[in-house]
């Protein structure tokens, strides 16, 4: 199998997500490159490509108006577009400020008029360009980032969880939040993380966003009634990662998109 | 490769011992099977003809499943399509759908693939022999019967009269177009076919498949065979009820969403049956009053 | 087989023995909880513990348990099973284990489940606490649990151990046990009759009535829609089930891309997604699509479904459902009250 052409672009971001592609300790990401070209990574190396691509990754979110053509070339080119990280999945916490009406002067002062700072409603990638799937997080799990390139390369549909952090939480056993006065997200959450901040005492924020059909009044009536948070704390706690989610059940996953190859299998 | 698990849960308090091995058989361990013949016949459904690569008969009974899939993809539950009466070979027709069926249907002959069976009951061939047979099939519903149809046919002296009625959506939708021809001009079969909406190539029949009823005088005594979508399945009962044929001589194939095909998984369960050893074929009498059937 | 006494001293020292002589897994405290986990030490034991997060049937049925491995054309099983000690298990989830040793063993033999059970010995205990949402001593009282190798239980001034298997004799030699007097005997078995009494909760209920009401109430969608209004589907009422067994597959491709594992990993019929067919062009279909449905499916088998092959309900009372459940509507004692409170 030729190697396939992978290569990274950001957007409204932190750029962190493609920090924690370098945060590979072991040999993994070295394993994966026997399998893949890495054409275009700002983090790690200094080319550019203008050539067709197999994999975009594509971190942050739709901010400026100015940043439609380029996202829109990125998908001209990409076989397969893949919204890489809570920022382009969903707006992720750049969302947080469509709820605010003077961001700007709160942020740059007496600067917030220069015309580069101009942006609007910070939107998922999704709302400019067809997205194949999606690794949600912020950051994005690395490992999983590793199945889903993995799974593109044998031309399978990645697997993308649909059930709460729960479900992680207890397959390995970490005391709930809830048992111990805390509140936490973790029951309208989307996993795929594994549930590292819960395990470590801090309540889930559902950085990975909204499971498809999350609960959510369900959800204020526990953050008040068993987390003990006021009406509006309970109100705002799903404005950092969700805000862009609230009321609105999201799409189903799409099981036919694009594939790289022809099963490996056959010949086996 | 420690940390590739994605969700973190491959961790466990007590590893397993990879120096010990069980000598009982692992239900999940698949045989190879090679690809003799791959024929893409619609769009969406491809043909395949398959041996066992170790070349040993695969036996099995008319309405059995297999598990059929490809390391690294999974495993799809699908009826076998042709007669245990035809040795040597076995046929599956696989539909484009998720992860595993696009992966099985890009395999062309000379490749292989994995399969695990046969699982599940079939059909009760000693209730059908010496009777008047039915089966009614609407679209890939001709799939897992084609495989009692060719039993009846090779074995044709044990069984009475023998109706098919065939229903699909549009003439370019049919499936096993050889054998359709065969059947039309063969004297053992009473072959019925119908489509929703015809085409200028179609001069037969237009309607629903109930609508065949209308020309097929059926005994209240036959058996009947029911396979399709659950749609045309309430339609076809009602129309066997008005001919007073009893519920526990009508056969329904039943499909779910079947995962490990050994009764252990949980996916494929309607009220308390588990499609996949209970059935998939039932008599309409044991599933008529579960709540959870189509 | 008679009683043996093991005096309070000489207590640590058979269990350092049993450790020293291979894998012991025990209850130990994690926070304000417990799980069951390999002890390094007698002293990390926690005997005195009501319930675990988990039952131990992950020891046996891991969360993600490989079945099958493969190496390009290579394909083989991989059931690997370690003989090790479990410790300290309650009776009712020795009972859990009883019926997922059925439910693994009937039809088709899983050995993926039952040669790690089958390596494992079984040191139950009779409880010296119940969890505040247990009710374990008004379930299922009728059914005895068989599973274990030897029972545990406390009593003034030392242990009485009573071995049931020659698996259970077998670590008789790691203590300096004696027999035991009949005073100790039947301060073991009064113990044993008082632990029922431990439990706060109660089920009022006959089994065999419940299971006729379960079928009556089931087209009842109100009932069903009300009670699972707040659920979120996150599974963890079946994640934590001692007696819930089903799971999901998945197969996934190592580094190199050509060797890999099938893996089968705990599911939740209470998921959204656990009864969805796709049935291609992005279309699905759920065969139980709302939360009301999915909730009384998990009653209709803890209640109903499959109380004729176990001799009674799927259920051990051992309440973890109920702490588990955030929005706090998985409480079988609750439940059942509701419905057997509805005038039919």
């Amino acid at each position: 199998m030729a190697k396939a052409k992978v290569a990274f672009f950001d957007f409204a971001c932190c750029e962190g997500c493609q920090i924690e592609m370098t945060n590979f300790g072991d040999a993994a990401f070295l394993e994966l490159l026997n399998h893949i070209d890495i054409v275009e990574f700002r983090e790690a190396i200094s080319e550019k490509t203008t050539e067709p691509i197999d994999v975009a990754l594509v971190e942050g979110s739709f901010t400026r108006e100015a940043d439609r053509a380029r996202l829109e070339e990125i998908r001209r080119r990409a076989k397969i577009v893949i919204a890489f990280g809570q920022c382009a999945c969903t707006a992720g916490i750049n969302a947080l400020k469509n709820h605010q009406k003077d961001y700007k002067e709160c942020v740059y002062g007496k600067d917030a008029k220069m015309p580069h700072l101009d942006s609007a409603q910070a939107q998922p990638i999704s709302a400019v360009i067809k997205v194949d799937y999606s690794a949600y997080g912020c950051p994005v799990n690395k490992y999983e980032v590793l199945q889903i390139v993995s799974h593109l390369l044998h031309g399978k549909a990645p697997v993308v969880p649909n059930h709460p952090v729960c479900v992680e939480c207890k397959r390995r056993e970490t005391v709930c939040r809830y048992h111990e006065g805390d509140h936490c997200l973790g029951v309208v959450a989307r996993a795929g993380c594994g549930a590292p901040c819960p395990a470590s005492g801090i309540p889930c924020e559902a950085c990975r966003g909204f499971v498809d059909q999350p609960n959510e009044t369900a959800l204020k009536k526990v953050l008040k009634e068993k987390g003990g948070l006021s009406e509006r704390r309970a109100e705002e706690k799903t404005l950092m990662f969700t805000a862009n989610q609230r009321g609105a059940t999201t799409a189903k996953h799409p099981e036919k998109s694009p594939a790289l190859a022809a099963p490996q299998g056959g010949r086996s | 490769m420690k940390g590739y698990c994605a969700c973190g849960v491959a961790d466990m308090a007590v590893k397993p011992d990879p120096g010990s091995k069980d000598k009982g058989p692992n239900l999940f361990l698949p045989r190879k099977a090679d690809v003799l013949r791959a024929e893409q016949t619609t769009p969406y459904e491809k043909h395949f003809t398959l041996r066992l690569a170790d070349q040993s008969q695969l036996e099995f009974q008319p309405g059995q499943i297999l598990e059929v899939g490809l390391m690294g993809f999974g495993e799809i539950p699908i009826g076998l399509a042709s007669s245990p009466t035809r040795k040597n070979t076995f046929d599956i027709v696989v539909r484009s759908v998720g992860r595993v069926s696009t992966a099985v249907n890009k395999l062309e002959a000379g490749d292989s693939l994995l399969v695990r069976g046969p699982l599940g009951n079939g059909f009760d061939l000693d209730k059908l022999r010496g009777r008047d047979i039915l089966i009614v099939a609407g679209g890939i519903g001709l799939c897992p019967t084609r495989s009692l149809i060719q039993y009846i046919l090779d074995r044709r002296k044990e069984f009475k009269r023998f109706i098919l009625m065939y229903g699909t959506r549009e003439p370019k939708m049919q499936l096993f177009l050889d054998d359709l021809a065969e059947w039309r001009k063969s004297k053992d079969i009473e072959l019925h076919e119908t489509v929703d909406r015809a085409d200028p190539t179609w001069a037969g029949n237009v309607g629903v498949v109930t609508k065949l009823f209308n020309k097929v005088p059926i005994d209240p005594e036959t058996r009947v065979v029911v396979c399709g979508p659950p749609i045309m399945f309430r339609y076809v009962i009602s129309v066997l009820d008005s001919l007073w044929i009893p519920r526990e001589n009508i056969y329904v194939d039943l499909e779910r969403r079947m995962k490990c095909g050994v009764g252990k998984c949980g996916h494929c369960q309607i009220n308390d049956k588990y499609v996949c050893v209970d059935g998939p074929v039932f008599s309409f009498a044991e599933v008529e009053n579960l709540e959870e059937a189509p | 087989m008679q009683e043996q006494f093991l005096a309070d001293k000489a207590f640590e020292p058979f269990l350092a023995k049993l450790i020293a002589a291979g894998p012991v897994v025990g209850p130990v405290g994690k926070r304000s909880q417990f799980v069951f986990a390999p002890l390094r030490s007698p002293a990390e034991a926690r005997l005195d513990y009501d319930v675990t997060i988990l039952p131990p049937k992950k020891l046996f049925f891991p969360p993600a348990q490989d079945l099958v491995r493969f190496d390009g054309d290579k394909v083989e099983g991989c059931i690997e099973p370690v003989a090790m000690v479990v410790f300290g298990v309650h009776p009712y989830d020795v009972k859990a284990l009883d019926m997922t040793d059925l439910l693994f063993k009937e039809r088709n033999e899983d050995r993926n489940y039952l040669a790690h059970r089958e390596a494992a010995t079984l040191v139950a205990m009779t409880p010296q606490k119940a969890s505040s949402r247990a009710f374990w001593g008004s379930i299922g009282t009728g059914v005895e649990p068989k599973g274990h190798d030897a029972l545990l239980t406390k009593v003034p001034g030392g242990w009485i151990y009573e071995a049931r298997t020659p698996k259970g004799t077998a670590l008789l030699k790691h203590g300096d046990f004696a027999s035991a007097t009949k005073e100790q005997s039947s301060a073991a078995r009064k113990a044993g009759l008082d632990a029922g009494r431990k439990c706060s909760a109660n089920l009022k209920h006959p089994a065999a009535a419940v299971a006729h009401r379960m079928k009556t109430v089931f087209k009842d969608e109100k009932l069903w829609n009300g009670l699972a209004e707040d659920c979120f589907s996150c599974g963890s009422c079946n994640t934590v089930c001692p007696t819930c067994y089903c799971f999901d597959v998945q197969d996934r491709w190592n580094l190199d891309q050509k060797s890999g594992t099938r893996t089968r990993y705990w599911d939740a019929c209470l998921a959204e997604d656990f009864s969805k067919v796709t049935l291609g062009a992005n279309a699905s279909e759920n065969f139980r699509e709302t939360k009301g449905e999915r909730f009384r499916h998990r009653f209709m088998r803890k209640a109903s479904y499959l109380n004729e092959k176990l001799g009674g309900p799927a259920c051990v009372g051992c309440g973890r459902c109920s702490a588990a459940c955030t929005a706090d509507i998985a409480d079988p004692v609750r439940v059942i009250d509701t419905i057997m409170g509805r005038p039919s």
